[in-house]
């Protein structure tokens, strides 16, 4: 009985520690400026207001941020699902010369294994001379060729997961290895594909390093640069911040939420047989 | 339609898994490919299949060679031995997966389904899914998916191995019943050498990537090709004691035997059911010591030592003799084989 007490307390501790940043967030982003100070804090009691969600999405461009975020995301998330999840069943389908297939696999993978702001002033450079500086291609490029090295990894092992008995099947059924990897396979390992999209909808959600580098113009920054960006250097906009900040939270939560039941299936994929 | 394999070889790196293989399959035959496990009959099955390539060689499905014909459009059925089911499909689905993959309308489809699966009696499946069906249901349902459409022939790589024994004598028969009923070619892989006597018109035994024999099941088990073979098929194994012959008698420690043969060095092979056992003795018979006896119900298996040699007979049910006790054998020399030792473990036409 004891045991059980000490295990609640344990995890209303890491909840309370997980949570209330963002609760604060969500009561700064309500509470008017004078409340947003007060000491000592106003928790529970202070009169909510919108002016802060108003200022952030009507007055300032926000909302044209939030579209370009979304923009962004979701095409190089795509984007990144498609080259890698054909990249990673070519790497463990087919035999390639020399043993590339297992050479390749490493090389991408080495890509993800410097810091990333190592390729920044490079990539700063491509973009300038492509003259793809503050666009929304240019994070879409950078964030494909980011997620890329994962979706291949991930992909690999649940690809190696899926009996090759079931293409060979479908072949001689009469489909073509296209036909049978839509039909067949990706079904099977959509649970994966799954979590994957998840992966990489949050890093590129949520990146900032490149969003700031290569986009300076509000017509091509993304949420968490645009948020940054209300701290000045006269005055620092809490409670804009905040609001953004949480409208920020919805698209990804919601997301993760509707593919919770694939999330918990996807990432232990292959960890039990069957 | 008839298939021919043309010189057929296969290597995976080094080692060669099939040799040379030259098969003519007539249309509508049933033949078993049969050999143990590590001999090239599946690889041989996969390279009819397209899911291996041919090293080189031709096969010939009909007129068409077929070496470059990509998997899809050799129109051939396979049934594998893990069923290779569409998990997330349902039973109909899956057995309709070859008719949408050719485009062919929905009612055209469930009519084909649903008559396929009266014919293997597994209508009351169609909306499961595979995970929920027992063994024998699944295979059913691999054959249905076989033979929803009219291949050019079925492949069947040890469809029966995943099944309890009694499931597969019972399935072994109707697979047989289907192919009379149906007159497709039908080239089916196992080790299992009963499957093969009871299945094929005819048997093509291979050991080591090379053909041995190719013949009816009859003549694999009367006359066989050679040693590899003899030990092969039947069940259980054929007796093979090494020996001479000297003018005309067979020579092994204490074993003599009168023989219509030329002199050499000769095993001798005779199947257990050409030795029988007295536990009188009897003239000209052979002294035997009793190692053990096999009750099988309607037969007993007597397991003998003459000297270091062992042997089984095969005896009836009612054969009763001690462990150890002296039983006396006469062989029947004229149903018996003999294979000259250096060709004994190789090929021999």
């Amino acid at each position: 009985m004891r045991k059980g007490i000490f295990k609640t307390g344990l995890l209303v501790l890491a909840l309370v520690a997980a949570l209330t940043p963002v609760y604060w967030m969500i009561t700064i982003s309500l509470k008017i400026e004078r409340d947003q100070f007060a000491y000592p804090p106003k928790w529970f009691s202070f009169t909510p207001t919108i002016q802060h969600y108003y200022e952030a999405f009507v007055t300032r461009s926000f909302g044209q941020y939030l579209l370009t975020s979304a923009i962004v995301a979701v095409v190089s998330t795509a984007c990144a699902l498609v080259i890698g999840t054909l990249a990673a069943y070519a790497l463990t389908r087919f035999q390639l010369p020399y043993n590339l297939d297992r050479k390749l696999s490493l090389w991408i993978l080495s890509t993800r294994m410097f810091p990333a702001i190592v390729t920044a002033v490079p990539l700063f450079l491509m973009m300038r001379d492509l003259r793809l500086l503050n666009t929304r291609a240019s994070l879409i490029v950078v964030y494909t060729a980011f997620n890329l090295p994962f979706v291949v990894w991930m992909m690999r092992g649940f690809f190696a997961e899926v009996p090759r008995d079931l293409e060979e099947a479908a072949l001689v059924d009469g489909d073509s290895r296209l036909g049978a990897l839509v039909r067949v396979v990706l079904p099977l390992v959509a649970p994966g594909l799954a979590a994957t999209a998840v992966f990489c909808l949050i890093v590129s959600w949520n990146e900032f390093l490149f969003a700031l580098v290569l986009t300076q113009t509000d017509a091509a920054m993304t949420l968490p640069v645009g948020i940054a960006g209300r701290v000045t250097q006269y005055e620092i906009k809490w409670g804009v911040m905040s609001a953004a900040g949480a409208v920020a939270m919805i698209p990804i939560l919601v997301f993760a939420l509707a593919m919770q039941r694939y999330l918990v299936r996807g990432l232990s994929l292959g960890a039990v047989k069957g | 339609m008839s298939i021919r394999f043309l010189n057929v070889s296969k290597t995976f790196g080094e080692s060669k898994v099939v040799d040379d293989l030259s098969l003519e399959i007539a249309d509508g035959e049933f033949v078993v490919l049969l050999g143990p496990s590590g001999c090239g009959k599946t690889t041989t099955l996969r390279m009819l299949a397209g899911l291996e390539t041919i090293t080189s060689g031709d096969i010939y499905i009909g007129d068409q060679r077929i070496n470059d014909v990509p998997t899809q459009r050799r129109d051939l059925a396979m049934v594998f031995q893990s069923y290779a089911l569409y998990p997330h499909m349902s039973i109909a689905e899956n057995i309709a997966y070859p008719l949408r993959v050719r485009k062919l309308g929905r009612d055209e489809r469930q009519n084909r389904v649903a008559r396929v699966a009266k014919s293997l009696e597994i209508e009351s499946l169609l909306d499961r899914k595979p995970r929920q069906l027992s063994g024998g249901e699944r295979q059913r349902v691999a054959l249905a998916r076989a033979i929803v459409r009219e291949p050019r022939a079925y492949l069947m790589d040890e469809p029966l191995s995943n099944l309890d024994a009694r499931l597969r004598v019972q399935m072994r028969g109707e697979l047989k019943r289907l192919q009379h009923q149906l007159g497709t070619t039908t080239i089916y892989v196992t080790h299992d050498q009963a499957e093969a006597m009871t299945l094929a018109s005819r048997v093509a035994v291979m050991k080591k990537g090379r053909l041995q024999q190719f013949d009816t099941p009859l003549n694999i088990y009367n006359h066989p090709a050679n040693r590899f073979v003899a030990e092969f098929v039947g069940s259980p194994s054929m007796n093979f004691i090494d020996g001479q012959i000297e003018r005309g008698v067979f020579v092994s420690e204490e074993i003599k035997l009168p023989v219509m043969r030329g002199d050499g060095s000769v095993s001798l092979g005779i199947r257990p059911e050409h030795v029988h056992v007295f536990t009188q003795p009897q003239d000209g018979a052979i002294p035997a010591r009793v190692y053990v006896t096999e009750l099988m119900g309607n037969e007993t298996f007597v397991f003998l030592t003459i000297g270091t040699h062992r042997l089984i007979a095969r005896a009836p049910a009612d054969f009763r003799a001690e462990v150890e006790s002296t039983v006396w054998l006469r062989l029947e020399t004229d149903k018996a084989h003999f294979f000259e030792k250096a060709k004994s473990t190789d090929y021999a036409e």
